[in-house]
C-alpha cells in the first residue's frame, strides 16, 4: 500500500506538531500578555490534544494494517560534516514509541481536562497550562526521539516544566525549595545523558539511536558494540534514568515533588515522568544485551529501589507520599524487568501502572470518603497500622532502626547532602580561596572590591 | 511572673521543684489556649478561631491575634477602598464611623491643618503608601512622584498647588533670601534655594507649569525630610523576638526551624496516624516522648553531627528516666530562658508548629472523637521534644552561620547585638508619609515652610499614630455598618407589609436554621403560598450517637458542646430477614475486596501483578469520571440499584431495657415527649397543625473533598442531620407521645403525620424517610407537596448557580439542578458548593416577620414565638444558648479564614494532602492546615453576624446578664445585636453597652414579583427586597 507509506509520515508529523502548536499558542499568548481566559485555553488544549492523540492512534492503526513496524520522520540536519559528523532531528514510530506516545496523550489530556476545572479561578491558571503544554511537548519528543539529541531536547523540556510546576506556589518558601531540589537532581541526570551523547558521537559520529543499537526493529535489534563501551555508555544512561525515575540514590525527590496542585503531582511525577527513566532504558535495551555487567547493574538498581520504596511506602502517613513511594516500588520493578530483558512485559507494566496510579492520585483527596465507605461495607473499623509480619522476625532494635530509615526515605537525601553536595561545595570553596589568594598576591592588595560594597539604592531626591 | 530573680540553689530544693513544675505546667497549659482548637477533619466543627480571646473586645482581639499569629486582622486597606469605590462602603458612613471612633477628640485642631477628623479622613480617603527606603525609591521613580502631584487629587487642586508655589517663590522666598542672606539662613531656606538653583532660577519667568509642579514637589519633599528629622518616631517598636530561632532567622536568614520541622512533622504525623500507614510507629503506646527517644536515640546514618549529639542526649534522658517536664526545665536552662519570659517563650514555641501541636492537644482532650487518641500529657511531651530538637539544631546553625560555638544561653545576646530591626523607620519612609498627606490636604510649600517645631511634632505624631491597622478598623466598621443598616431597614420596612397566609396551612415544614435553607424556604413559600416553614437547630433536640444500617460505627449527631446520652440504631423492619443477611454478607465481601485492592495496589508483588494485568482498565473510570462526571455517577447509581433493593428500615428509638448508668439505648416515653414539646413550643407551632408536617435535616455530599464535613450540618457536629429529622418525625408520629403531648396542651390531630427528610445542600435533592408508613389517605396530599418541593429545589439550585462563575447566568432551573448535581459528583470540582459563605444575619423570631423578604441566603432563620414565651423568656434563653455558639462560630470561622486565609484559614485547597486521616498539609510536609480553604471563603464578606431577636431590649439584657456566654459575645462585640419589638416595627440596636433606638433611613423597600426576578443576571451580593408574588 504505497499511499499508506506516504500518509504515515504525515500523520506522524501531526503527532509532533500538535503539542508544539499548543506550546507556541499558549506560550506566545502569555509572552505577549494576551489573556486567553479559562474557556478558550481549555478549548485550545482539547483541540490540540485530540489532534495529536487521533494522529497517534491512526499511526498505530496504519502500522498494524500496513505491516510496517518502523516509520521514521527525518526533519533534517542541524549540523552536517559529510562522512564525519552529523546532528540530525529524527522521530521514530515503532512498537515502543507509539504506545508510549499514546499513553502520554491520553493521560495528559485527561489531566488537562481535570485541571481546567480544578484550577478554576486560580491566579496561576495560565502559568499552569503553559508549563503543562511544555511538559506534554517534552513527553512526546522524548518518546518519539530517533536521535539522542532529540531525546535530550524532550528530556530537558520535561525537566524544566516539572521543576517549575513543583514550585508552582511561589509565595510559600517550601515549594521553590523543593522545586530547586528536583531541578538539581534533574541536572545531574541531564549531565549524564549529555555525556552519553558525547560518547555516542565519538563512537559513531552521529547521535542516531539506530546506528548505536543496530539495524532491525525494536526490540529485535542487535547492537554491534564492544561490551566495555556498552558498559560505559550504559552506565551513563543508567545514571540519567536514575535521576529522572527517582531510582536509588535519587529517591528523595519524588515525595518533594508533591508540592504543586494535585493534578500536576498526579500526572507528572506519580505517573508519567517517573517512567521516563525506565523508558530510556527500554529504548536502549539492545545495549543491555551486550554487557551482562550493565544488565546486572540495572537489575540491582531496580530491585534496591523497589525494596527501599516499598519499606518507605509502609510508614508514610500522608496519602501523596504513600502513593509516590508505591509508585516508585513499581518503577523499580519495571527497571529490573528491563534489566532482565522482559521488554514487552516492562512496556505493559508501564502503561498499566501509569493509568492505575493516575487514577489513584487524582482520587487522593477523596481518601477519607473512601475509607469511610469501606469501613461501612465491612462493618467495622479498618485495622489501623500494625507491625508487618515479616518484621517480627528481626530484633526490636533493628526493627526500630528500619522504621526510622523508612520514615526518613532511606536516608538517601541525607547521604547525598553529606557525601556528594558537601564535598563538592568544599572543593569549590577551596578553589575560590585559592583564586583569591593568587589574585591578592598578584595585585598586592585585596583584590575583591565587591566584598566591601554595601547594597546601595541611591537617594530618593535623585529620582527627580 | 515578674519575680525573675531566682537563685540556682533554691531550684534544687525538692519542694520548690514540684511547685515549679506545676507552675511550668500551668504556663504551658495557658500558652496552649492559643493553639487552633480544630479536631479531626472528618468531623469539621465550626468554631471561633480566636476563641481564646473572647474576653477581649473584638477589635482588640483581632489586632492582638493578628500580631501574635502574624496575619491580618481585617481586609486590606486597598480592598476596603475598592469597596468604597463601588459603593459597598458609603462615604457618609465612613465619616460617621470615624467621628464615632474619635469621639470629642475629632474636633481638636492639628496645627494649621484643620481638625484631627479632617486629617484622618484625608488619610482614609487616599491610598497611603508605606514601605522601606528602597521600595519607596522604586515607587518614586516609577510613578514620577517628585515630578507630578499625586494622581488621585483633582486637577483644580493641582493648579492651586502650582499657583501657590509660584506666587510664594516669586514673591516671598526670594525676599527671604534677600533679608536673611549669610550664616543665619535656616536649613529649609538653604534647601529650597539649592533646588531653585538646580531648576535654573535665571529663567524662572519662563518656567512652565510642569516645571513649577516639579519644583514645588521637590521643595515639599525636602521640607518634609527636614521636618521629620527633628521629631521622634511615634509608632511603637515591634515586639522583642523571644525565640532563638526567630532571632537567628532575622539575623542570618537561616532557619533552624526548617531542620526541626522536617523531623518533627514526620514524627507528629506518625504519632497521630489514625490508620493511613500500614506500619505503626514503634513504641507509640509509651507516649510521645518515649517513642521519640526510642526512635532517634540510635546513631544517625549518615553521621550528621547534630543528630548524632541529639541521639546521645536522648539516650541519656531515656536511660536515666528523666521525665518530659524535667527535660523541659533542662532545656530552658540550656537556652537561658528567664522566668519572666517563659509565658511568651512557650506560646511562640508552640505556635511555630501550631497545627500539629493543636491536633495533639485536641486528640488528648477529646479522645472520644478519634480511633487512636493521644495519651494525657502528650502536649507537654511534644514541647519537651521540640525544645530538644531546637537546641541541637540551633547549635548547628549558629556554628555554621555566625561561627558561634558558645553556650546557647548567650546566643540571643550575641544575635541581638547584630540584629537590625525595621524600627525606627528610616527618615525617608517617615517623610514620605507626611509628603503624601500634605498633598492630599492641599498644603502648599509656604504652609510647610512656616511650620514651627511643635507644629511639626503635632503633625507628624498625628499622621504616624493613625496606623494602618487603625485605618482598616474604621473602614471595617463602615463596611459592617452599611450591611447592618440595609438589613435592619429591610426588616423594619418589611414588617409593615408582611402578611401570613390566611386559613389553615396546606403543609408545614421544619428546616434547620442554616443560612443555606433560607432560599429553599423562600422558594417553597413562593411555590406553595399556602405552606408554612419553621427553622430550628438541625438536630431537632435529638442528641444521639447514631449508627445506620450500613454504618460501621456510631457517630455523635448533636452540637459539639453536648455529649449525647442516648444511642440510636437503624434496623430492618422485619428482623432476621434472610435477604438482608445475604446482602450484608455480600457488602462485606465487596468492601473487603476493595480494601485489599487499595492496599494491594500499593504493595510490592501484588502491586506489580495488578498494575500489569488490570492497570490499563483503570483508564476507563479515569477518563469517564473526568470527562463525563454526571453520566458516570448516574451509571454508578443505576448499577448500584441492582446490587441492593432498598428495604424498609426503622430507627430503634424506644427503650427496651432499663437504662444503664452512663448511656442508654433509645429514649423513654417521657424523654421523647419532652423533645417533642421543646421543639414545638420553641418554634411556636402549638395549634393549627397541617395534615402533613415535614421535618427536613440537611447534609452535603461531594467527592475529592477533604473538607466535606465542613459543609454538613453544624448543629449535628459536622454530620448529616437526616437521622435526627427522621427520629424527630418518628417521635411525633408515636401515638403514646401524642397522647402525652395532649395532656400538656399540645393537641396534634390524629390525621396529622410527620415526615422526615434530608436535604442535600450540594446536589439540591431531598430524600424522605419512612414513606411506607404514610397512610393512603394522605398519599395524594404528599404527592402534591412533593411536587412543590421539587420545583422549589430546582429554583434553589438556580439561585445558587448565580454565584458559580462556571454556571451560565441564563440557565433555566431544571438545567441549574443538573449543574449542581454535576458539581457534587465531579472529582475535579474544588467548589461543590459554597457552604456558609456570605452569611451575615441571624433572625430569631416569627417567620411572619421575615416571610417574603429576599435575604439572599445570608441569614440564619430561627423560629421563635415571643407570644408563647413566659416573662423570664425561658424559651428564648434556651434557643439563644444553642444558637449563639453555633451561628457565631460559623460566622467567625468564616471571618478569620477570609481575612487571614494563609494563616487562620487553610489556604488554597489545590495542593492539600490528607495526612494521618486527621487533617491536611500543603504538599508533602507542612504544618497541619486548620480553618477553611480559600475556595470556601472566596466570596464571603467578612462581617460580624448581626443577630436580630424578636423581643424587648429589657428582656434581652436580662438574658445577657443571666447567660454569661451570650453576654460576653454581645458586650465584647463578637456579634452585633438588635432587638425588634414583638408588637411593632421598632428596632433597637445594641451599641457600646446599651440598646439605642434604630432610625430607619430608607423610605421604601424594593419589590419584585418572585425571587428569580430579583436576582436574575446578578453574581454579586444583592440588596434585600420584598417578594410580593404575582
Amino acid at each position: 500500500m504505497p499511499w499508506l507509506e506516504r500518509v504515515l509520515p504525515l500523520l506522524g508529523t501531526v503527532v509532533v506538531l500538535a503539542p508544539m502548536a499548543l506550546t507556541a499558542i499558549l506560550g506566545l499568548a502569555a509572552l505577549l500578555r494576551i489573556p486567553l481566559g479559562e474557556a478558550k485555553t481549555t478549548r485550545i488544549l482539547e483541540v490540540g490534544t485530540i489532534c495529536g492523540l487521533a494522529a497517534a492512534i491512526l499511526v498505530l492503526v496504519g502500522m498494524l494494517v500496513g505491516g510496517s513496524r518502523h516509520v521514521t520522520i527525518e526533519v533534517g540536519n542541524w549540523v552536517l560534516i559529510p562522512l564525519h559528523y552529523h546532528f540530525s532531528v529524527k522521530f521514530v514510530f515503532d512498537r515502543l514509541s507509539v504506545p508510549f506516545a499514546i499513553l502520554s496523550f491520553v493521560l495528559t489530556g485527561t489531566i488537562g481536562t481535570f485541571a481546567s476545572r480544578y484550577l478554576h479561578r486560580e491566579p496561576g491558571f495560565n502559568r499552569f497550562f503553559v508549563l503543562y503544554t511544555i511538559f506534554l511537548l517534552g513527553m512526546v519528543l522524548t518518546s518519539l526521539a530517533g536521535t539522542i539529541e532529540t531525546l535530550f531536547a524532550g528530556w530537558e523540556l520535561v525537566g524544566l516544566s516539572s521543576a517549575l510546576l513543583v514550585a508552582f506556589y511561589q509565595e510559600r518558601p517550601s515549594p521553590p525549595r523543593n522545586g530547586l531540589w528536583v531541578w538539581s537532581v534533574y541536572r545531574v541526570s541531564d549531565a549524564a545523558l549529555l555525556l552519553a551523547a558525547v560518547v555516542l558521537h565519538h563512537l559513531t559520529g552521529e547521535g542516531d539511536l539506530d546506528r548505536l543499537l543496530g539495524a532491525g526493529n525494536w526490540p529485535y535489534q542487535h547492537a554491534a558494540i564492544a561490551p566495555n563501551l556498552a558498559l560505559s555508555v550504559g552506565l551513563l544512561l543508567l545514571l540519567a534514568a536514575a535521576g529522572k525515575s527517582a531510582l536509588v540514590p535519587f529517591c528523595g525527590w519524588l515525595p518533594r515533588a508533591m508540592e504543586g496542585p494535585t493534578p500536576s503531582s498526579a500526572i507528572f511525577y506519580g505517573a508519567l515522568s517517573v517512567h521516563l527513566g525506565a523508558y530510556l532504558l527500554l529504548r536502549v535495551s539492545p545495549l543491555i544485551d551486550c554487557s551482562s555487567w550493565l544488565a546486572g547493574a540495572i537489575v540491582v538498581v531496580g530491585l534496591s529501589t523497589a525494596v527501599l520504596a516499598y519499606l518507605a511506602s509502609l510508614v508514610q502517613t500522608d496519602i501523596k507520599s504513600a502513593l509516590s513511594f508505591s509508585s516508585l516500588t513499581q518503577v523499580g520493578i519495571i527497571v529490573a524487568e528491563v534489566g532482565v530483558g522482559f521488554r514487552y512485559l516492562a512496556l505493559a507494566h508501564i502503561v498499566g501502572h501509569a493509568c492505575l496510579r493516575t487514577l489513584q492520585f487524582l482520587r487522593a483527596p477523596t481518601l477519607l470518603h473512601d475509607y469511610h465507605k469501606i469501613e461501612n461495607a465491612i462493618g467495622e473499623r479498618l485495622p489501623s497500622g500494625q507491625t508487618p509480619l515479616w518484621s517480627r522476625l528481626i530484633s526490636p532494635t533493628l526493627r526500630t532502626s528500619l522504621y526510622r530509615m523508612a520514615l526518613d526515605h532511606g536516608h538517601l537525601d541525607a547521604c547525598l547532602k553529606e557525601w556528594v553536595v558537601r564535598p563538592v561545595v568544599r572543593v569549590l570553596h577551596a578553589c575560590d580561596a585559592t583564586e583569591r589568594r593568587w589574585t591578592d598576591l598578584l595585585s598586592g592588595e585585596e583584590s575583591r572590591e565587591s566584598d566591601h560594597v554595601k547594597l546601595h539604592y541611591g537617594m530618593i531626591d535623585e529620582q527627580s | 511572673m515578674n519575680d525573675a530573680v531566682e537563685t540556682k540553689d533554691s531550684d534544687k530544693s525538692l519542694e520548690h521543684g514540684s511547685h515549679e513544675s506545676s507552675d511550668l505546667l500551668h504556663i504551658i497549659e495557658h500558652a496552649a489556649h492559643y493553639l487552633p482548637a480544630q479536631g479531626p477533619i472528618t468531623v469539621f466543627i465550626h468554631h471561633n478561631t480566636l476563641h481564646a480571646f473572647e474576653d477581649l473586645q473584638f477589635n482588640e482581639a483581632v489586632e492582638i491575634g493578628g500580631e501574635l499569629f502574624g496575619t491580618e486582622p481585617y481586609l486590606s486597606e486597598e480592598q476596603y477602598r475598592e469597596e468604597l469605590r463601588r459603593g459597598r462602603i458609603r462615604f457618609s458612613e465612613l465619616c460617621e464611623e470615624l467621628e464615632r471612633d474619635l469621639g470629642p477628640r475629632g474636633h481638636e485642631p492639628i496645627g494649621h491643618f484643620g481638625s484631627r477628623f479632617k486629617l484622618r479622613l484625608a488619610m482614609l480617603e487616599y491610598p497611603h503608601r508605606q514601605g522601606s527606603t528602597s521600595g519607596l525609591l522604586w515607587l518614586v521613580a516609577e510613578d514620577k512622584l517628585l515630578k507630578r502631584v499625586r494622581s488621585e487629587i483633582s486637577e483644580s487642586m493641582r493648579q492651586h498647588f502650582v499657583a501657590d508655589t509660584r506666587r510664594w517663590v516669586m514673591r516671598d522666598l526670594r525676599a527671604i533670601r534677600e533679608n536673611a542672606a549669610g550664616p543665619g539662613t535656616t536649613k529649609a531656606t538653604e534647601a529650597l534655594l539649592e533646588i531653585l538653583g538646580r531648576f535654573g532660577e535665571s529663567r524662572i519667568e519662563t518656567w512652565t507649569s510642569e516645571t513649577w509642579e516639579g519644583f514645588g514637589l521637590q521643595g515639599l519633599w525636602r521640607l518634609c525630610c527636614l521636618g521629620v528629622r527633628e521629631v521622634p518616631p511615634f509608632t511603637s517598636p515591634p515586639p522583642r523576638l523571644v525565640r532563638h530561632s526567630d532571632l537567628l532567622r532575622e539575623v542570618t536568614g537561616v532557619d533552624s526551624d526548617e531542620r526541626v520541622h522536617e523531623i518533627l512533622i514526620r514524627f507528629c504525623a506518625a504519632f497521630l496516624d489514625q490508620g493511613l500507614a500500614s506500619w505503626r510507629l514503634p513504641h507509640r503506646d509509651e507516649g510521645f516522648f518515649q517513642a521519640f527517644c526510642s526512635l532517634y536515640r540510635r546513631p544517625a546514618f549518615p553521621r550528621i553531627s547534630w543528630l548524632q549529639r541529639l541521639g546521645v542526649e536522648l539516650s541519656r534522658l531515656q536511660d536515666s528516666g528523666v521525665s518530659p517536664l524535667e527535660s523541659i526545665e533542662e532545656s530552658l536552662e540550656v537556652l537561658g530562658v528567664e522566668r519572666h519570659e517563659r509565658s511568651r517563650f512557650f506560646s511562640a514555641t508552640m505556635l511555630a508548629l501550631r497545627g500539629w501541636a493543636g491536633m495533639i492537644r485536641e486528640t488528648e482532650l477529646r479522645g472520644d472523637r478519634v480511633v487512636n487518641p493521644s495519651p494525657p500529657g502528650s502536649l507537654v511531651e511534644f514541647v519537651a521534644v521540640r525544645l530538644l530538637l531546637d537546641r541541637f539544631a540551633l547549635e548547628e546553625c549558629a556554628e555554621r552561620t555566625i561561627g558561634y560555638t558558645g553556650p546557647l544561653n548567650q546566643l540571643r545576646d550575641r544575635l541581638r547585638a547584630q540584629y537590625e530591626p525595621d524600627w525606627p523607620p528610616s527618615l525617608e519612609a517617615r517623610a514620605f508619609q507626611v509628603f503624601q498627606v500634605a498633598q492630599v490636604m492641599g498644603r502648599s510649600l509656604e504652609d510647610l515652610y512656616n511650620l514651627g517645631h511643635d507644629e511639626w511634632k503635632d503633625f507628624v505624631e498625628e499622621i504616624e499614630s493613625f496606623t494602618e491597622v487603625d485605618r482598616r478598623r474604621v473602614y471595617h466598621l463602615a463596611y459592617e455598618r452599611r450591611l447592618a443598616r440595609q438589613a435592619l431597614d429591610a426588616i423594619s420596612l418589611h414588617s409593615r407589609s408582611s402578611t401570613s397566609p390566611a386559613g389553615p396551612a396546606a403543609f408545614q415544614a421544619l428546616f434547620c436554621i442554616d443560612d443555606r435553607e433560607e432560599s429553599l424556604r423562600r422558594h417553597l413559600e413562593e411555590v406553595a403560598p399556602e405552606s408554612m416553614t419553621f427553622g430550628t437547630a438541625g438536630f431537632f433536640a435529638v442528641a444521639v450517637y447514631y449508627k445506620g444500617i450500613k454504618d460501621a460505627h456510631f457517630v455523635p449527631l448533636c452540637p459539639v458542646a453536648i455529649r449525647p446520652q442516648h444511642w440510636v440504631t437503624e434496623e430492618f423492619r422485619e428482623s432476621g430477614d434472610r435477604l438482608s443477611e445475604r446482602e450484608s454478607r455480600s457488602r462485606r465481601a465487596i468492601g473487603q475486596a476493595l480494601h485489599r485492592f487499595h492496599k494491594g495496589s500499593r504493595s510490592l508483588t501484588a502491586g506489580a501483578l495488578l498494575a500489569t494485568a488490570v492497570g490499563v482498565l483503570a483508564s476507563i473510570p479515569l477518563i469517564a469520571r473526568t470527562l463525563f462526571p454526571r453520566s458516570t455517577a448516574q451509571l454508578r447509581r443505576f448499577a448500584g440499584r441492582f446490587v441492593e433493593a432498598p428495604k424498609p428500615t426503622r430507627l430503634r428509638l424506644k427503650q427496651d431495657q432499663t437504662p444503664s448508668d452512663v448511656y442508654t439505648e433509645g429514649y423513654s416515653l417521657d424523654e421523647m415527649t419532652k423533645i417533642a414539646e421543646k421543639v414545638l413550643r420553641e418554634i411556636g407551632l402549638s395549634s393549627d397543625f397541617a395534615n402533613l408536617i415535614f421535618v427536613i435535616g440537611h447534609g452535603s455530599t461531594s467527592i475529592n473533598n477533604p473538607h466535606e464535613s465542613a459543609y454538613d450540618c453544624g448543629a449535628c457536629g459536622g454530620s448529616s442531620g437526616g437521622p435526627n429529622a427522621r427520629a424527630f418525625a418518628q417521635i411525633l408520629n408515636d401515638p403514646a407521645v401524642r397522647s402525652n403531648l395532649q395532656l400538656r396542651g399540645l393537641a396534634i390531630p390524629e390525621r396529622t403525620r410527620f415526615v422526615g427528610g434530608v436535604h442535600d445542600t450540594s446536589s439540591d435533592s431531598i430524600a424522605f424517610y419512612d414513606l411506607d408508613e404514610l397512610p393512603d389517605s394522605l398519599q395524594s396530599e404528599f404527592e402534591a407537596a412533593q411536587e412543590k418541593f421539587e420545583i422549589a429545589l430546582a429554583r434553589n439550585a438556580h439561585e445558587r448557580c448565580r454565584r458559580f462563575s462556571s454556571a451560565a447566568l441564563d440557565l433555566v432551573p431544571a438545567r441549574a439542578r443538573e449543574h449542581v448535581e454535576g458539581r457534587s459528583e465531579d472529582l475535579a470540582q474544588a467548589r461543590p458548593e459554597l457552604g456558609h459563605a456570605t452569611n451575615a444575619l441571624a433572625i430569631v423570631g416569627r417567620r411572619e416577620r421575615s416571610r417574603g423578604l429576599f435575604l439572599d441566603r445570608r441569614a440564619f432563620l430561627i423560629s421563635y414565638d415571643p407570644t408563647s414565651d413566659d416573662e423570664e423568656c425561658r424559651l428564648l434563653t434556651g434557643i439563644l444558648e444553642a444558637v449563639f455558639p453555633v451561628c457565631g462560630g460559623i460566622n467567625l470561622e468564616y471571618y478569620f479564614s477570609r481575612v487571614g486565609n494563609s494563616i487562620w484559614g487553610a489556604g488554597t485547597k489545590l495542593p492539600h494532602n490528607i495526612t494521618s486521616l486527621i487533617g491536611v498539609m500543603n504538599g508533602p510536609s507542612s504544618d497541619l492546615r486548620t480553618g477553611l480553604p480559600w475556595q470556601m471563603v472566596e466570596i464571603h464578606e467578612p462581617v460580624r453576624l448581626l443577630f436580630v431577636v424578636e423581643t424587648t431590649a429589657a428582656k434581652m439584657l436580662a438574658i445577657m446578664n443571666r447567660v454569661d456566654t451570650i453576654g460576653k459575645l454581645c458586650r465584647n462585640g463578637w456579634v452585633q445585636l438588635a432587638v425588634m419589638d414583638p408588637d411593632g416595627e421598632r428596632i433597637e440596636l445594641f451599641e457600646r453597652g446599651s440598646f439605642r433606638p434604630y432610625k430607619v433611613r430608607a423610605s421604601t423597600l424594593p419589590h419584585a414579583a418572585t425571587s428569580i426576578d430579583w436576582y436574575r443576571g446578578w453574581r454579586e451580593d444583592l440588596e434585600f427586597a420584598g417578594i410580593v408574588g404575582r
